[in-house]
């Protein structure tokens, strides 16, 4: 500085390393919520930010701020304010992981939350384990987080993909019959999602065609659907998620192939329904959470919080994970008054979580055995258009219990190892 | 299984017509410029979201006259401002720049759209398919094709015919020299960047009725241009036509046989092709050097 002022000007060259120095801190720094009071108790959340998934990483985040808002709000956690650090994974793992370290080491997070993406997930899962620190897999649905590779220190609060298919597989078998073809994103979600649709078909009696194998990011799905309409299926089942679920959905409306074979899949996300034109909202579906829930205790005050905070658009699944991720946090260290992760994640075996954090008529609780919530499906069908509301675009037909849709913990493959 | 071959081969021109009126873009900045321009998805991508915004007031056909030159003008301010001072260097730095521009391209779009996808809806007349049986040929896939052949032939015909076009295909052999003959080599360049950029912008109105918006969607389409030049040969037009064309089909008919493999079969053919004639098909010895 000294230097620019002598030279009495100030030099361009300066001035943009400065700007980029500035840029670049922004960047670099995570984004500090309510750091009010002292000491507060830091919450790390790691999440892809950036890339395919980033929409609903985003909500995720806006929902744990909005927990985090609430908490403070009522006087914090044992008497601590909270603190949410959010750093952004870009939807790679090894980025995942060093975000994961920096949070735990650098900023000494007390928990960690995170991430979308399955596979992120399972790798922030053993550096939490390593490290010891309590974990909350906010979005990562693939089965093995909460199976075969289970941890003492790691809680899940979405779905796994063998829920999501035991939950609607039935329905689908029932309305639309006993042949089908699976459109499979490639990569872990898909396999284990793929995997449990086709055991229930297999038990219901019913064959399968074929599975187009389609990688992650695939735009055109159009030599996919050629194949799975040459095969003659009673359905289609659209696994993949995101944009790729919002281009693949579009190209059968614009084929027609809607009007000759049945479309439906297992999860749906209220993000692609609304990033699709109304013609391509079609079929049965589960939601893993919905906003439009009649007479259950909260959920009304939950949607008007939100869309404070969204453009005035309704919270989705994602917003409730992250929400459920922060305040699952708050409500255990309160009852036990203490924040050791170990004593917590104890503490957290069959724990069951308040109405004004579950949000669903349901109960609903974390499984001893394997770290999982037992949260509700909501099984119904996509609606081109809301009636009441823009954004209501799913007719819930059923509400589904965790507890009847997870495999029992001894088919799970997990073995919960606590430290000595 | 014939027939479904078939299919596969027709799908894979539609595909591929695409994928060449992407790549020509590329084609035409790295030919003249040397410049390899990683942001031409975001070019893309900025192309869509200008037609999604005027959309709502001059309808699909508006969008797709307005978009594509709105388009062109960011990108001539962007050859002026940012990559103009990079020519003199390493084509290293361009690379470099353009692909931070990327980047850039992909956050602005996300902030000032958001992350969530925007749906594009295309005309009624042009969003049903032909037949059922060739259910895979729907009127706007028609368009699509029609409107690169129209586009790929205007740009052929402007490059052999006029004035301009001569500049560009002899600045594309020796720039030197025409330099030297007094023709303004920077106008030409800006000119040059701004209608690759203009094709970019033309691709992403068009795939944005074929797949609506995204702000990441232009990294997904941005690849398979590239290979598509480097199968056709740097230097070649005609190469980058025929490149994608062939991958467009090699992808179609993988996906008959081993449908995961059906993205990886590009870089394959890629791979083989480089294997066996590092210049690529119709590609000139020593561009890029």
């Amino acid at each position: 500085m000294a230097l620019m002022l002598e030279r009495g000007r100030l030099d361009r060259r300066a001035v943009l390393k400065g700007a980029a120095a500035l840029g670049g801190f922004a960047v670099a720094s995570p984004a500090i919520i309510a750091a009010r009071g002292e000491t507060p108790i830091k919450i790390g959340l790691v999440d892809p930010l950036t890339g395919v998934y980033a929409a609903p990483a985003q909500n995720e985040v806006i929902g744990a701020r909005l927990a985090v808002s609430r908490i403070n709000a009522k006087g914090g956690v044992i008497g601590r304010p909270v603190e949410l650090l959010v750093e952004d994974s870009a939807n790679d793992v090894g980025t995942g992981v060093q975000k994961a370290r920096k949070l735990i080491e650098r900023d000494e997070v007390s928990f960690i939350i995170g991430d979308v993406n399955s596979a992120i997930a399972q790798a922030i899962s053993q550096v939490a384990n390593e490290k010891k620190v309590l974990h909350i897999v906010s979005g990562g649905h693939t089965d093995t987080i909460t199976g075969k590779d289970c941890k003492w220190n790691t809680y899940r609060v979405c779905h796994a993909t063998s829920m999501e298919a035991n939950s609607v597989c039935g329905t689908l078998f029932k309305q639309y019959g006993k042949k089908w073809h699976f459109i499979t994103p490639d990569y872990a979600f898909g396999h284990t999602l793929q995997q449990a649709a086709l055991a229930d078909l297999t038990k219901l009696g019913g064959t399968m065609t074929g599975n187009e194998l389609t990688p992650l990011g695939t735009t055109d799905f159009s030599a996919y659907l050629i194949k799975a309409r040459a095969a003659n299926p009673d359905v289609i089942l659209v696994l993949v998620q995101g944009s790729d679920m919002v281009n693949c959905l579009k190209q059968i409306v614009q084929f027609g192939l809607n009007t000759q074979v049945h479309i439906a899949g297992l999860q749906q996300e209220l993000e692609s329904l609304e990033a699709m034109p109304p013609e391509a909202r079609i079929g049965i579906w589960m939601f893993e959470w919905y906003w439009k829930q009649p007479g259950v205790p909260g959920v009304d005050q939950f949607v008007a919080d939100i869309r404070k905070v969204n453009n005035g658009k309704v919270p989705t699944a994602r917003h409730w994970f992250g929400y459920t991720s922060v305040q699952t946090l708050a409500e255990v260290a309160n009852q036990q008054k203490s924040i050791d992760s170990l004593k917590l994640a104890q503490a957290l075996a069959n724990f069951e979580l308040p109405p004004d954090v579950k949000l669903q008529p349901n109960k609903c609780y974390y499984r001893a055995g394997d770290h999982q919530l037992m949260s509700s499906a909501f099984i119904g069908e996509a609606l081109a258009q809301g009636k009441d509301d823009p954004e209501d675009l799913f007719r819930v037909d059923k509400v589904v219990a965790g507890d009847e849709t997870a495999l029992p913990v001894d088919q799970t493959g997990c073995k919960v190892q606590w430290p000595a | 299984m014939t027939q479904l071959l078939l299919f596969n081969v027709t799908n894979g021109l539609i595909i591929g017509a695409f994928y060449v009126l992407m790549a020509l873009g590329l084609s035409l900045i790295l030919n003249l410029s040397n410049v390899i321009n990683f942001a031409h998805g975001g070019f893309l991508v900025i192309g869509g979201y200008i037609a999604y915004a005027v959309t709502p007031y001059v309808g699909f056909w508006g969008a797709l006259l307005i978009a594509p030159p709105l388009t062109a003008v960011i990108g001539f301010f962007v050859e002026r401002i940012l990559i103009r001072p990079l020519y003199g260097r390493d084509p290293l730095y361009s690379l470099l720049l353009t692909f931070g521009l990327a980047f850039i391209i992909e956050d602005g779009t996300r902030f000032i759209w958001g992350a969530q996808g925007k749906p594009v809806t295309v005309p009624a007349m042009l969003a049903r398919p032909l037949s059922m049986q060739f259910f895979f040929i729907t009127g706007y896939r028609l368009f699509m094709v029609a409107a690169a052949i129209v586009v790929v032939a205007a740009l052929f015909a402007i490059l052999r015919y006029t004035r301009l076009g001569l500049r560009i295909r002899a600045g594309t052999l020796d720039l030197e020299t025409v330099a030297a003959l007094g023709v303004n080599v920077q106008a030409l360049r800006s000119l040059n960047f701004a209608a690759g950029v203009f094709l970019a912008g033309l691709s992403g109105v068009l795939a944005a009725g074929q797949l609506g918006l995204e702000p990441t969607m232009g990294t997904g389409l941005l690849m398979p241009s590239f290979v598509a030049i480097i199968v056709g040969g740097v230097g070649s037009l005609t190469g980058t036509l025929i490149g994608g064309l062939l991958i467009g089909v090699a992808s179609g008919l993988t996906a008959v046989f081993a449908p995961a493999a059906s993205e990886a079969v590009i870089y394959v053919l890629m791979a083989l092709i480089l294997l066996l004639r590092p210049r690529g098909l119709f590609g000139e010895e020593g561009m890029l050097t």
